[in-house]
């Protein structure tokens, strides 16, 4: 057994939740949602902001049974060279998109640090906001990332149960359960200012994920208070392996869940992304999600040539376009806002000014 | 009861007792026992020789189990501060110290600027410090960062009996704090003191409202009582606010029926 | 027989030369209570009262502890 940290297991924090997720009557849920669409009415307003993935790389070097790019697929591997990953965030920006998420699989020689490294400066040239989600690093990296322009790191620890996280991650470096558990704090110690956390829903019993989950977001707002921190709530979707998960996750739970980390957790942003459908997206957005995918291509590059693009690493469920789905929030009286940062703050905060 | 830890140091009681504006000293200690308190605050005073009987540390010290906690009050700066802390510990012979800062003799607002560098200095050289801050969440971080045991945002003026006016702000520190939380000044009513416990305080400090009370003895045992009650409340686990009323039309009703 | 004159808690205080701290204590009737002793800045400790000779036109504070929130 590998020494879990105090806080991963400290059931106090996560303990006001737990009714809430247990609810399974339609009266509970709609209480809940009124009282997660007041507390995101009074700290976020009418505002939904927007990003968007860009996948530089499929290569990978991990065995995840439930994901599309894992080493062992047959799909051919493909990464973006700057004058390409150029033209994708061209194309990006027509749509009106200023936040963009890099993504990579875990770290290879074809697409390693150097060149994540470059992406993030020439992806700073272009667009206001940075961030990634690829392999885990060590915080000098991070501090070199922060350094080109990089305020953001997305990562999911996938599932809290260690024992489960062995059997699902069969191979590569993502099998350490506690160095993944540790990378959003490697991040922040280099200087990224926020990080986006999430555990992809199906791979194991719901409820004490979403409870270990939200004790990790306790934790680092806690400990890293001047960081900002987000939670995602990815749900498994159908991707090239057939991966059948654990656990059924339906809209009524997922439901559920976003609106008790909102209730308890009234000031951070609640993330939803593509692999939702638009129906969902829409009731959703403002019962306590705040920040949204858009326009999303889940294959490497696909937003200058979508039909080409080859294998992506999850199916997309929302395909609406850009304009649509800000169609879709303002016939909800939502304002979709796709610039909710500049260059100016990009630079790392200095060492005495980091938790 | 779980025992409040403030550095080495584990109490039982979770109230903490000032000992200024008693009407003479015997009722001050009568009121001490009665609130079993184990961490009793002092002031620094210069020995007048007409005035000796009014002398604290005699008659406190023959209180069993009794741990003093001076205050730096008086001073107006960081520097004077440490000065009266190390004086402090020479007569207390106790690691503790309550940094209080108040440059202002009207209001008595805590200094947040003069208080983080007295603590900086304090912490480095091993004392317990617990500083009286204004009920500010960042200032209370940062005070946590330099080593602070615990902080002490104060509920509403020194004195000024109006309660826990800065709740929504005292209830933040509590949330983002890694350390112990201990509302100080303001509290008028054992409720109030029950209702900080139960938002999730660690410990308060009362002094004004049992001092100055028609029978102080018998006001400090009932805030005894709140402050245990409302701690117990707090671990019992609060039934849930009921919330908004159900909307009439639906806001779940994109979710479809349930599975 | 030749004084001395110092400050003691602000004011003007004459003692015979030679006095010690302790001998001062003695003096304002203090040394059966626990004081603090700071001359000129500097905490004198209880073992060092009776050593520690007092000089013209030291600053001498004594200090106990008084009710306080």
């Amino acid at each position: 057994m590998i020494a879990l940290p105090a806080w991963l297991t400290d059931e106090r924090l996560s303990a006001e939740i737990e009714p809430l997720l247990r609810q399974t009557d339609a009266e509970s849920l709609e209480r809940l949602a009124a009282e997660a669409q007041a507390a995101t009415l009074r700290r976020f307003g009418r505002i939904i902001s927007l990003y968007a993935p860009l996948y530089l790389s499929n290569f990978c070097s991990s065995g995840c049974v439930y994901c599309g790019f894992a080493s062992d697929r047959t799909s051919p591997r493909r990464k973006l060279d700057a004058g390409e990953i150029e033209k994708e965030l061209l194309a990006m920006k027509a749509l009106g998109i200023g936040d963009v998420l890099l993504l990579t699989g875990e770290r290879t020689s074809a697409a390693g640090f150097d060149y994540l490294r470059r992406a993030v400066e020439l992806t700073a040239r272009i667009m206001p906001r940075v961030a990634i989600e690829a392999f885990p690093m060590s915080v000098a990296e991070y501090r070199a990332l922060a350094e080109c322009g990089c305020t953001g790191l997305t990562i999911y620890q996938e599932t809290y149960d260690p024992e489960n996280y062995e059997k699902l991650h069969r191979w590569g470096p993502k099998r350490d359960f506690l160095e993944r558990l540790e990378t959003p704090e490697r991040a922040l110690t280099g200087g990224i200012r926020s990080v986006g956390i999430g555990a992809l829903l199906g791979l194991s019993e719901p409820v004490g994920e979403a409870l270990a989950l939200l004790r990790h977001a306790r934790y680092l707002c806690k400990t890293y208070w001047k960081a900002g921190v987000s939670v995602s709530f990815p749900r498994i979707r159908p991707q090239e392996g057939g991966f059948q998960p654990a656990y059924e996750v339906d809209d009524r739970f997922l439901a559920r869940m976003i609106m008790a980390f909102r209730t308890t957790m009234p000031d951070i942003d609640l993330v939803l992304s593509t692999r939702e459908s638009p129906a969902f997206r829409d009731g959703m957005a403002g019962l306590g999600i705040t920040r949204m995918s858009i326009a999303s291509r889940t294959t490497v590059g696909g937003y200058v040539e979508a039909e080409t693009a080859g294998a992506s690493q999850f199916e997309v469920s929302d395909d609406r376009s850009a304009e649509a789905f800000c169609a879709a929030l303002r016939a909800k009286n939502l304002e979709p806002v796709f610039k909710n940062w500049d260059a100016a703050y990009n630079n790392p905060l200095p060492a005495e000014e980091r938790a | 009861m779980n025992a409040l830890r403030l550095g080495s140091y584990t109490f039982s009681s979770r109230l903490i007792l000032g000992t200024g504006k008693f009407s003479s000293v015997p009722a001050m200690i009568e009121a001490v026992r009665a609130s079993k308190a184990q961490l009793v605050t002092v002031a620094l005073r210069r020995f007048n020789r007409e005035q000796a009987e009014d002398d604290l540390f005699g008659p406190l010290s023959e209180i069993e189990g009794l741990t003093l906690m001076p205050n730096t009050s008086g001073a107006a700066t960081a520097k004077e501060a440490v000065k009266a802390a190390h004086i402090s510990r020479e007569l207390s012979g106790s690691p503790f110290i309550k940094v209080e800062i108040h440059p202002n003799p009207h209001h008595l607002m805590p200094d947040p600027i003069e208080t983080w560098e007295a603590c900086k200095i304090l912490a480095a050289e091993g004392f317990i410090v617990m500083p009286y801050i204004p009920a500010d969440p960042v200032l209370a971080k940062r005070l946590e960062e330099v080593g602070c045991s615990s902080v002490m945002p104060l509920g509403s003026a020194i004195g000024s009996g109006q309660g826990l006016s800065t709740s929504a702000m005292v209830q933040l520190i509590i949330r983002e704090s890694s350390i112990p939380v201990i509302v100080d000044a303001g509290l008028r009513s054992p409720s109030e003191a029950c209702a900080a416990m139960e938002m999730g305080c660690a410990a308060v400090l009362v002094n004004s409202a049992i001092a100055v009370a028609r029978d102080p003895a018998a006001m400090a045992s009932a805030f005894a009582k709140a402050v245990e009650a409302g701690y117990d409340a707090r671990n019992a686990g609060l039934m849930p606010r009921s919330g908004s009323a159900v909307a009439t039309s639906p806001l779940t009703s994109f979710l479809g029926a349930s599975s | 027989m030749s004084t001395i004159h110092i400050t003691l808690n602000g004011q003007k205080r004459e003692l015979p030369s030679g006095s010690s701290v302790a001998d001062l204590l003695k003096l304002e009737s203090a040394d059966s209570l626990k004081v603090a002793v700071v001359v000129n800045e500097q905490i004198v400790r209880p073992d060092d009262r009776a050593s520690h000779l007092l000089q013209k036109s030291d600053q001498v504070e004594i200090l106990v502890f008084a009710g306080g929130g």
